[in-house]
């Protein structure tokens, strides 16, 4: 029952278990690894995922399938790659329209499975979102509380006047 | 992104798995989860400098990251503004300097803060180490002049944090009213990039300062009068390098965007090149060397390198258009007489051409920069069409009509053009190792050449080879009925090898005049006896003019034949007077060895020789080449020593000893009819014949030292070469056949022996009293008859054989001599009746025999 097709079960950290196609869980490099070490048995029982709850794994996995006949991604091409990846494709884009708590998820989720092109995705999700935000703007989009004081912002802002356009 | 308020806790909750479902289950109220700082440090990867930086005013922990060093490291790597060695030697010296500083003033909080102060260090003292960056920075700006410069450039800007960063605010456009200073500080602003760790922000900010407001207006801009870049700049060396910044700037730009704006960026460089190329070629048909040209050209490299402005100069040159003026290949075939080829054309082809371009060293060294290499394209461009135009034609037409010449063309051409490549002077920009490429160059053009030529050249000696060896012997088939038996008498051999030997050698090593000294004596003449020293030689030494006078007309024309025949084959480079003395010595062995002529001549093995020596002198001039044409020419060397080996052992020689040896398998004394000679007709011959063939293999010894050891073409040691196997292939036949022979040659001697005791002893010999005539016993005190004829035939064969083989061989041979000698003397004496009286005859006989050894 080897093959590319055969069917494995993943159990989210709810406890509910997912069918899922080989292949397509092998966009996962964690789970990936992990086939490869137990081997046969991994046909019996199912994989326990204890991070990533239903709602997420069943999302990365939509998105796995989706991707699943990529081919696998170059180790590390670092400064080329960067600059193939400034842009989203449309199915991503559409993909990644989530609320903010569910792109988190998502992001982390792709970092603990190891699926480098859905954490990229995600991570450029979240650059869009603060591109050309004010400060302000930003903090209220993530909620992050301003440590800083007024003068302190202003030497920040002073420091770097030359990347102002 | 985190809520921070309890970031602490939340990052622990993402650290620990198990954990995580029950604390998101409880806490699911109050939080959004959180980003680790490995992932946020992610996304910071994809934003751009701008909204970096408004991103740092977010929070204390934002900034943190944002400022981190190696960030900004990457970015001006991406620029390749960033020496990790320089970096390390400046960090070192702050360190020393501060530790020093510290160490004086004894203040211990400073420690922490130099510790603390390690670049990379995100989570380390950030206030700290700030300041601590700043004293050192501040130290520097007094000492490094181009500071000095930023600041002035920087009246209108600010100086904050104490880093002069320049405020090129928005309005570019304003700036064509600063003075001209700024703008040459612009224009190098990326060469004065320093790598100090911790300050990488502050230089990309100052990079970025100068050329994002230009980079991004051009990317806007509509049109090429548009860009601030041509209107802020004026001199064209100045506009060329700013886009020349610009384009290095552009690899810093990952965003959204960046292939729009680079395809701007260079369209826009294409047509101020275009621009600027358009200058450059009239300034060159006006032949402005020193004023425009030189200016465009310069403009041109500081752009891009130059490589436009280097293929337009080579592409328009007139030397490209005037190759005719240089010479017509076809002068070497119609000057010179029909069926072979004159070099003289081509050498004043290659002597002019070499003063064309010398010319053009010093136009090019004029004309462009040294740091770009002009000369070498060029020549290279020289290489593919001149030289090769000039050469290809002149081969083709050479190889129609007559592929001795063509051979000769081949490697005369070549020659002539690796020595006009050494008469070139190298251009001041040219690397030092210009000549090897000057060769390189060179070996292109021949390299379509090579393969033909090489085949060629082994076809061409195969059948010379044998159309040689058959024509000779067909030459003999004619005169074979007609031959008799002459042998050359057994005098003198060794001091008529040597002497031939000697100018054969001189021919061989005549073309390498340089080769180190070699020793007179071969290596091969050192078992020899130095000298043939008994005093009997000079008196026998006189018979040899009377006994070729006896045969004057016949050895008289083949010879000559052979003479005149020769030069054609020879190499063209020998002065005519070794070969000439060659010939002759040649031509006198050959007299003397006129009795074997019938079997091989020494003649056709010079001969063979001399047309593989020319072969493969001409072929060893591409094992000059480095590459697989130098192999493959090596190679063919071999080949053709080989095939010589082959042509001269199986064909030539072996088919003369099997004749002789066939001769003396059928030699029977009895049937023999003239027995008053010295010795054995067939035998005589086939020791005669030893002895060529001892003077082919000597010849063919030095031949394969000069010409394959000394030019390194094979290895003497590497028994796996097939050259070295193929010599030894043939001494080996050659010892065989001289063994077979010999054996051979041991049975009719011993026949001859028996025949001569037979019908030469007479029964009165030995018993005196059984012939009843006792008046005429007259004691003679001297061998008898028989006894003196056994031993000089003996004497004579035995005696030829010196020196002429293996003294291995001889030994056993004159052994074996001895004693069959003995067995047949003892049967011969067992047959005799021998009386008193003619016991002391016996004696006397006896003693006699042992001399003979």
């Amino acid at each position: 029952m080897s093959g590319p097709n055969q069917v494995i079960r993943l159990m989210s950290s709810d406890s509910v278990e997912i069918p899922v196609e080989r292949v397509v869980a092998e966009r996962s490099i964690l789970i990936k690894n992990m086939l490869e070490d137990i081997g046969d048995s991994a046909l019996t029982d199912p994989i326990p995922i204890p991070n990533v709850n239903e709602a997420v794994l069943r999302k990365v996995l939509d998105w796995c399938t989706h991707h699943k006949g990529d081919p696998p991604a170059s180790v590390d091409d670092d400064s080329d790659s960067r600059k193939k990846t400034t842009d989203i494709e449309e199915w991503d884009q559409k993909f990644m329209q989530v609320d903010q708590e569910m792109l988190f998820e998502i992001i982390l989720a792709a970092n603990y499975l190891d699926i480098k092109a859905l954490l990229d995705v995600g991570c450029k999700t979240v650059a869009n979102m603060i591109k050309g935000k004010s400060p302000e703007e930003i903090r209220r989009t993530f909620n992050i509380q301003n440590d800083f004081t007024p003068e302190e912002e202003d030497q920040i802002r002073r420091e770097n006047e030359w990347a102002e356009e | 992104m985190p809520a921070s308020t309890q970031p602490a806790a939340y990052g622990e909750a993402a650290r620990k798995p198990n954990v995580l479902a029950p604390l998101q289950e409880t806490e699911l109220v109050t939080s959004k989860p959180v980003l680790p700082a490995e992932i946020i440090s992610t996304i910071l990867d994809f934003l751009s400098a701008p909204d970096l930086l408004r991103f740092a005013r977010v929070s204390k922990r934002m900034k943190e990251m944002v400022y981190d060093d190696t960030r900004w490291v990457q970015m001006l790597q991406s620029m390749n503004c960033w020496s990790e060695t320089e970096a390390r030697k400046r960090f070192e010296d702050a360190m020393r300097r501060k530790y020093e500083a510290q160490k004086s003033k004894g203040k211990a909080a400073n420690l922490a803060d130099v510790t603390t102060g390690a670049p990379n260090s995100v989570d380390g003292a950030r206030k700290t180490s700030v300041t601590l960056f700043d004293a050192s920075e501040e130290e520097q700006r007094l000492k490094e002049p181009v500071k000095s410069v930023i600041g002035m450039i920087s009246q209108n800007g600010s100086v904050i944090d104490g880093i002069g960063t320049m405020n090129l605010a928005p309005g570019t456009p304003t700036r064509d009213s600063t003075s001209p200073q700024p703008a040459t500080a612009m224009l190098t602003v990326l060469k004065t990039v320093r790598s100090i760790r911790g300050f990488a922000r502050h230089e990309f900010g100052r990079v970025y300062g100068t050329l994002a407001p230009l980079y991004f207006d051009l990317a806007r801009s509509r049109n090429h009068n548009d860009p601030a870049v041509f209107r802020i700049f004026r001199e064209p060396e100045h506009q060329a390098q700013m886009l020349a910044q610009l384009k290095i700037f552009a690899r810093s730009d990952i965003y959204q965007g960046w292939q729009n704006r680079e395809e701007k960026l260079d369209a826009m460089m294409g047509i101020f090149e275009n621009a600027v190329l358009r200058e450059f070629e009239q300034a060159y048909e006006a032949g402005d060397i020193d004023g425009k040209m030189r200016r465009f050209a310069h403009v041109l490299v500081i752009l891009n390198g130059g490589q436009a402005g280097v293929d337009l100069f080579i592409h328009k040159h007139p030397i490209m258009f005037e190759k005719l003026k240089l010479g017509d290949p076809m002068d070497c075939i119609n000057k010179a007489p029909t069926g072979s080829i004159s070099l003289e054309p081509s050498h004043e082809f290659f002597s002019r051409l070499s003063a064309a371009i010398n010319e053009q060293s010093s136009v090019i060294d004029r004309v462009f920069p040294q740091t770009v290499d002009v000369f070498l394209p060029f020549l290279e461009r020289i290489g593919e069409d001149v030289i090769s135009e000039y050469v290809t034609p002149l081969l083709d037409e050479s190889h129609e009509r007559n592929i001795e010449s063509y051979l000769k063309a081949v490697a005369g051409i070549f020659e002539q053009c690796f020595r006009f490549g050494r008469s070139l002077k190298p251009a001041i920009g040219s690397g030092s190792l210009f000549h090897k490429d000057v060769n390189r160059i060179l070996a292109r053009v021949f390299e379509p050449h090579v393969d033909l030529f090489l085949q060629e050249e082994l076809d061409f000696f195969k059948k010379k080879s044998d159309a040689e060896v058959s024509g000779w012997e067909r030459k003999i088939h004619d005169q074979d009925a007609a031959t008799e038996s002459f042998f050359m008498s057994n005098i003198n051999r060794q001091a008529d090898k040597r002497d031939f030997l000697s100018s054969f050698k001189k021919v061989v090593m005549l073309p390498v005049n340089a080769l180190p000294n070699i020793p007179i004596s071969s290596p091969f003449s050192t078992n020899k006896p130095t000298a043939l020293a008994p005093p009997n030689t000079n008196g026998t030494s006189l018979e040899i003019p009377s006994g070729s006078s006896q045969i004057p007309t016949r050895p008289a024309t083949p010879t000559l034949d052979a003479i005149s025949s020769l030069p054609g084959t020879r190499s063209p480079s020998p002065a005519p007077a070794p070969t000439t003395e060659l010939a002759a010595k040649a031509a006198i062995m050959n007299t003397k060895l006129k009795g074997i002529r019938s079997l091989f001549s020494i003649e056709v093995a010079l001969d063979l020789i001399h047309t593989a020596k020319s072969s493969i002198e001409r072929v060893a001039l591409f094992v000059g080449l480095d590459d697989q044409t130098g192999e493959e020419a090596k190679e063919q060397c071999q080949t053709i020593f080989v095939l010589l080996l082959q042509t001269l052992g199986s064909r030539h020689i072996k088919s003369g000893f099997d004749k002789a040896v066939d001769h003396l398998s059928a030699y029977n004394p009895r049937e023999a009819d003239e027995h008053d000679q010295l010795g054995v007709a067939p035998l005589v011959m086939f020791l005669e014949l030893v002895n060529v063939g001892d003077l082919i293999l000597q010849m063919v010894d030095v031949f394969f030292e000069q010409e394959l050891v000394a030019k390194k073409l094979t290895d003497r040691n590497d028994f796996l070469d097939p050259s070295v196997k193929e010599k030894k292939r043939f001494e080996q036949m050659l010892d065989e056949r001289v063994a077979a022979g010999l054996n051979k040659g041991i049975d009719v001697l011993m026949a001859e022996v028996d025949y001569i005791c037979a019908t030469m002893q007479k029964p009165s010999d030995f018993n005196p009293e059984a012939s009843g005539n006792p008046d005429n016993r007259t004691f003679d005190i001297g061998p008898s008859q028989t006894a003196k004829q056994i031993v000089e035939v003996v004497s004579s064969h035995t005696k030829m054989l010196i020196g002429s083989t293996d003294k291995n061989m001889l030994d056993v041979f004159n052994q074996e001599v001895g004693l069959r000698l003995f067995t047949a003397l003892c049967k011969h004496l067992k047959r005799q009746r021998i009386s008193v009286d003619g016991s002391i005859t016996l004696i006397r006989q006896v003693n006699c025999l042992p001399r003979s050894l």
